[in-house]
């Protein structure tokens, strides 16, 4: 028995938690990886996971017998690069590469943080919850959940008594942020030199996440919005990218439940968290509704001439029983 | 009582001149010859009493064993319990008492209710005595049931053994509370180390009956650590609970609640492995049918054995894993006449099928598959395909090819770590053949130390996501592995020990059999 994925195929596998609030995955950590792969037009298929929900060894990518995990080597993106995989800053010049390391230590560092404060402290569980937990049974989705809360104030250096203070100095570095990458940006399509670089996949992802899954009550979100270039860039590539439609997956392989949730998502995105509405995933319901209908129309049609057929060939089930009397009645007499 | 009279009639009467002195001697003399005679007569009559009480007693135990002797039992008194309920001690023995019609009866019926009380393992003791009824009821007889509790309620032991579904040996102890309520309650905490840092923690209570559930129950809580890296490249944390909801001697029923943990720390994993760590939820109900009539279950000679264990997984949430297992065990002793020998054969097949909407495309989780491979003995485990020896274990069946490590991209080296994971098969079926036998020299025999030459096979398929379309009954039978052996075993106090010269007479590409000598330890009981 061996991998269907043999040596020397490119095709590259993304094993990723699974989409949410139209996003292609809800995962903040996910997202960079699949836009860094959409972004190189990589030939790749996304799985999705939802029975690991603490993992840091996700995402992760497949290509061929290795695989690039999250928590090896600063990252997929990373891994990807140094294998030689997808490098998208190798056409970058070199007098770009400082500025480029620059601004991912920045975006990888502040924005990170600025997220999982947000995510995890600021806004309460349910878009937490519904990223990452929704899948597991309540008790166990519950303790996990505390857990990460935990693991994030820790990460974070977040205690009781330093809570509004160290919450102030991630906002404003986040800000800093947002403000230096719009500066950067200004009308150009990408960051560096219209080509598009890891930082755009990692910030893209980031922008995505903010703008689309955190809820309007936000701060992050509203610090976001201040900058009308960052919104635009972030918008204009989800259009380009063609995000908006639902990735393609392979069948499910791993356990029962992902059955449910590596096809197109069929849950509708949680009320009240900014989730904005998708005319594309409506149509393809519909289709998907107008399909189904037909068929339950053919089978219920089936079946009424089946039984019209039987009870056409075998006669009225009365007339069977008065048979049954005549013949009582001649074997009496 | 004696019919013989005391004085001898041959006697002359006395002269009347002499009589009177004569007489008053003779008489005198006649009177002391009378009252010794009559002593002598008394003394034989005491002599002769003893032995007719024990002809009369004879008599009557051969009326009581052989004639039905009617009676009826009034009452059933219970005493010596300070702690036990009454209604604990009644519920047990009730039924036994109301039925008798004869002291046969009863006295059978006495000492089935004696092993009964002893069961509950709360006495020292347990006595019954029968004892006469009322004198206004003829014919009626009070049970007393006299017992000792225990007077050291807290016990402990230790043992070091190997089971099937461990890679390796374990020291296990474990302490038992008993009968802290008085409801006969059994409270033990348990725990088990691996030689390969594997860790099983438990705590439990055990009842005979609990309200109008006449059957035992019982609840465990229970925290499992196993590190199967080195197999299938995944540890696996179990914590859970698991409650007995029928105990009899044949029918098991219990339900289990775990969340199970797959981890892979190593992260070398194979694909195939690497999609089932997580974390998942088993809520199953499992139902085990056990007829065992073989004389022994260490070293069998004769009769039969078979069981069966049907699981049901996912009844509590939609979000739990989802499926149904299946097992099936026989087994057939028989003696052959020399040198104390005797042929065990056993058949065993279990199978795992997923459940849902297309059932045949889903996956099932590795933890619950089929694993062959081991040392655990083929003649006393009972409970599904299992053991192959020769073989590692998990040493064969379907497996996927681990993780590549690219070190230096530029001269194309890499490292591939011990190739391939086993992870499992949806399908298994072993048999086996054995035939023990007593070595030559006495001591070996008084000791019960025999030999036994053994043939076994098995094999594994996989039928989930899609294979079982590819599934060949004819290529399943072509592709088993088998191995064949001769080895000692040797029962001590503590463990059982076998030690096996295992050949492989057939294995296929990537299993790990191997000959050689093996070790088995198991428990003694």
């Amino acid at each position: 028995m061996g991998d269907s994925r043999s040596s020397g195929d490119r095709h590259l596998f993304l094993v990723a938690r699974k989409p949410r609030f139209g996003l292609p995955t809800a995962c903040p950590s996910c997202l960079p990886v699949y836009l860094y792969l959409k972004l190189a037009n990589a030939d790749f298929s996304v799985e999705f996971d939802s029975s690991f929900p603490d993992s840091d060894h996700i995402p992760y990518v497949e290509y061929g017998e290795s695989v690039a995990l999250n928590n090896e080597k600063g990252g997929v993106i990373e891994l990807l690069k140094e294998e030689a995989i997808l490098d998208l800053n190798a056409k970058h010049t070199s007098l770009a590469i400082p500025d480029l390391v620059s601004t991912k230590a920045m975006v990888s560092s502040w924005l990170y943080e600025a997220i999982l404060y947000e995510l995890w402290i600021a806004i309460g569980g349910d878009v937490a919850r519904n990223i990452y937990f929704s899948d597991l049974p309540w008790p166990i989705g519950k303790i996990l959940h505390w857990k990460k809360i935990y693991d994030v104030k820790k990460l974070l250096g977040v205690t009781k008594v330093n809570c509004e203070e160290r919450e102030l100095e991630i906002y404003k570095k986040a800000n800093e942020a947002y403000e230096a990458l719009s500066l950067k940006l200004g009308d150009q399509v990408f960051f560096f030199d219209n080509r598009p670089t890891d930082v755009d996949a990692l910030f893209l992802g980031h922008a995505l996440f903010v703008l689309h899954a955190l809820p309007e009550t936000s701060e992050l979100r509203s610090n976001l919005l201040k900058h009308d270039n960052l919104v635009k860039y972030a918008e204009h590539l989800k259009a380009e990218l063609q995000l908006d439609s639902t990735p393609s997956s392979t069948q499910p392989s791993s356990s029962s439940k992902d059955a449910s949730t590596s096809s197109a998502p069929r849950r509708k995105p949680s009320s009240g968290w900014g989730a904005k509405p998708n005319p594309k995933p409506k149509k393809e319901k519909t289709e998907e509704e107008k399909k189904f209908r037909r068929r339950a129309k053919y089978f219920l049609a089936t079946q009424l001439v089946a039984v019209l057929v039987f009870l056409s060939l075998m006669g009225v089930p009365g007339d069977s029983e008065m048979d049954d009397e005549d013949a009582v009645d001649y074997d009496e007499e | 009582m004696a019919n013989s009279d005391p004085i001898p009639r041959d006697q002359a009467p006395p002269s009347d001149s002499e009589e009177t002195n004569g007489a008053d001697e003779i008489s005198e003399e006649g009177e002391e010859e009378e009252d010794t005679e009559y002593e002598e007569f008394e003394e034989e009559e005491e002599e002769l009493d003893p032995v007719r009480e024990r002809e009369r007693l004879k008599s009557i135990f051969r009326r009581l064993s052989t004639d039905p002797v009617h009676v009826r039992v009034h009452d059933v008194v219970i005493k010596g319990n300070t702690k036990t309920k009454d209604a604990i001690i009644e519920a047990e023995i009730s039924d036994l008492f109301k039925k008798p019609r004869t002291v046969q009866e009863l006295v059978a019926a006495a000492s089935i209710a004696n092993a009964r009380l002893k069961q509950l393992d709360v006495f020292d003791s347990v006595s019954i005595t029968l004892d006469a009824g009322p004198a206004e009821l003829p014919g009626t007889t009070n049970v007393v049931i006299e017992v000792v509790e225990a007077s050291n309620p807290l016990t402990g032991n230790v043992g070091v053994f190997s089971k099937p579904e461990a890679r390796s040996w374990s020291l296990e102890g474990s302490l038992k509370l008993k009968n802290l309520f008085g409801h006969a309650d059994i409270w033990d905490t348990s725990g088990a180390f691996g030689w390969d840092q594997s860790l099983e923690i438990g705590t439990g209570v055990w009842v005979p009956r609990f309200k109008s559930v006449p059957t035992p129950l019982s609840a465990r809580a229970f925290l499992l650590s196993q590190d199967w890296l080195k197999f299938s490249s995944y540890k696996e944390r179990l914590m859970g609970l698991n409650f007995g909801l029928l105990s009899t001697n044949n029918h098991d029923l219990s339900y289990n609640l775990t969340w199970r943990t797959l981890t892979d720390p190593t992260r070398m994993s194979s694909p195939s492995i690497r999609r089932q760590l997580g974390h998942n939820v088993l809520s199953a109900l499992k139902y085990c049918y056990k007829i065992d009539r073989r004389d022994s279950h260490l070293r069998p000679k004769s009769g039969y054995a078979f069981s069966s264990t049907s699981q049901v997984s996912g009844l509590w949430d939609l979000r739990g894993l989802k499926f149904f297992r299946q097992e099936f065990d026989l087994r057939a002793a028989m003696p052959l006449g020399f040198w104390n020998a005797a042929l065990n054969v056993g058949l065993s097949a279990g199978a795992i099928f997923p459940l849902g909407r297309n059932f045949t495309k889903l996956s099932t989780s590795v933890p619950d598959r089929f694993f062959l491979g081991g040392h655990s003995s083929l003649v006393c485990s009972l409970g599904g395909p299992s053991s192959l020896l020769g073989f590692q274990t998990r040493g064969l069946g379907p497996n996927d090819m681990r993780r590549v490590l690219n070190l230096n991209k530029d001269e194309g080296s890499s490292v591939q770590s011990d190739c391939h994971d086993f992870v499992g098969g949806d399908l298994a079926v072993t048999a086996f053949a054995d035939v023990s036998f007593d070595l030559p020299l006495k001591i070996f025999r008084d000791a019960g130390i025999h030999g036994h030459a053994f043939v076994c096979a098995g094999n594994l398929a996989k039928l989930s996501e899609g294979e079982i379309r590819n599934f060949s009954t004819e290529r399943f039978l072509k592709t088993f592995r088998s191995s064949a052996g001769v080895g000692v075993i040797l029962p001590t106090k503590f463990f059982r020990v076998e030690v096996n010269y295992c050949h492989v007479l057939k294995q296929f590409e990537n299993d790990h059999g191997k000959n050689g000598i093996q070790f088995s330890f198991s428990s003694p009981l």
